[in-house]
């Protein structure tokens, strides 16, 4: 039985609701530059023959220092948003979850400067 | 013994397709979030030059790492991506809630497709007839 009128009530803050999408968004667009990007290196190139060299001749080209960028933003920020919602779900006491999400942020601030420093920085 | 029967207990609660789905969604995102972390991390020493980067490349070239990739990364990626997907077209048209069991085990067989050539490729690749 659903009761008139007892419209349940809207959240203060829309944040979730943009969490929401943005794992969405993020997952199809990830669907095809991960996609390709394990295809490629892993089952055309395979881990062996990666090295400084293939990286080298990767970054020659502006397209995949993009893709590389977005790719890494994109993973990193889906990564974050996930195990803080992994984090929400298990840390039951207010302080610990608050110092454990100020490293999460700290860190994947940290991973996406020093992910995009090396993409646009790279001189081949 | 009681963590371990708490942990069987979890795992065969009756939640069946969706949440042993939900469980291995989880444990995928968080495996590849931590190897995430190292391989941005290990890309950023590129920026140190070859002669440092290329020292270092022994450790993606261990044996026990290779197997990790071939039965932990790759399988881990493979099912977060398509159970995501699942996830999405579930949410788009909630009708197909109701398969979501069926949509589950055909995804499972779309899994086993992919996986398993490459999985092949791989390990063949890993023992020299490249």
């Amino acid at each position: 039985m659903i009761a008139r009128g007892t419209a349940r009530p809207r959240p203060a803050s829309s944040f979730e609701l943009y969490s929401w999408f943005f794992m969405r968004i993020s997952a199809i667009i990830m669907v095809l530059l991960v996609g390709f990007h394990l295809f490629y290196m892993h089952l055309i190139l395979g881990v062996d023959a990666i090295d400084f060299e293939i990286i080298s001749a990767r970054w020659s080209s502006p397209f995949w220092r993009l893709y590389d960028f977005f790719m890494l933003t994109f993973a990193w920020l889906h990564c974050t948003n996930g195990v803080r919602i992994v984090l929400d779900d298990y840390s039951h006491s207010q302080g610990w979850r608050v110092f454990i999400k100020s490293i999460l942020y700290l860190f994947a601030f940290i991973v996406i400067v020093l992910g995009s420093y090396v993409v646009f920085t790279f001189q081949p | 013994m009681a963590a371990f029967t708490g942990w069987f207990r979890a795992v065969t609660y009756r939640g069946r397709e969706g949440q042993i789905a939900w469980m291995l969604h989880r444990v995928t995102g968080l495996g590849v979030f931590f190897f995430l972390a190292l391989h941005i991390l290990d890309i950023f020493l590129v920026s140190f030059g070859p002669e440092l980067f290329d020292s270092l490349l022994f450790f993606y070239h261990q044996f026990l790492l290779k197997l990790a990739i071939v039965f932990g990364l790759f399988p881990g990626v493979l099912y977060h991506g398509l159970n995501g997907m699942r996830i999405i077209a579930i949410d788009f048209w909630p009708n197909l809630g109701r398969k979501q069991a069926m949509l589950w085990r055909i995804q499972i067989i779309v899994f086993a497709a992919a996986y398993i050539p490459s999985a092949i490729l791989m390990l063949l690749s890993m023992f020299g007839s490249h």
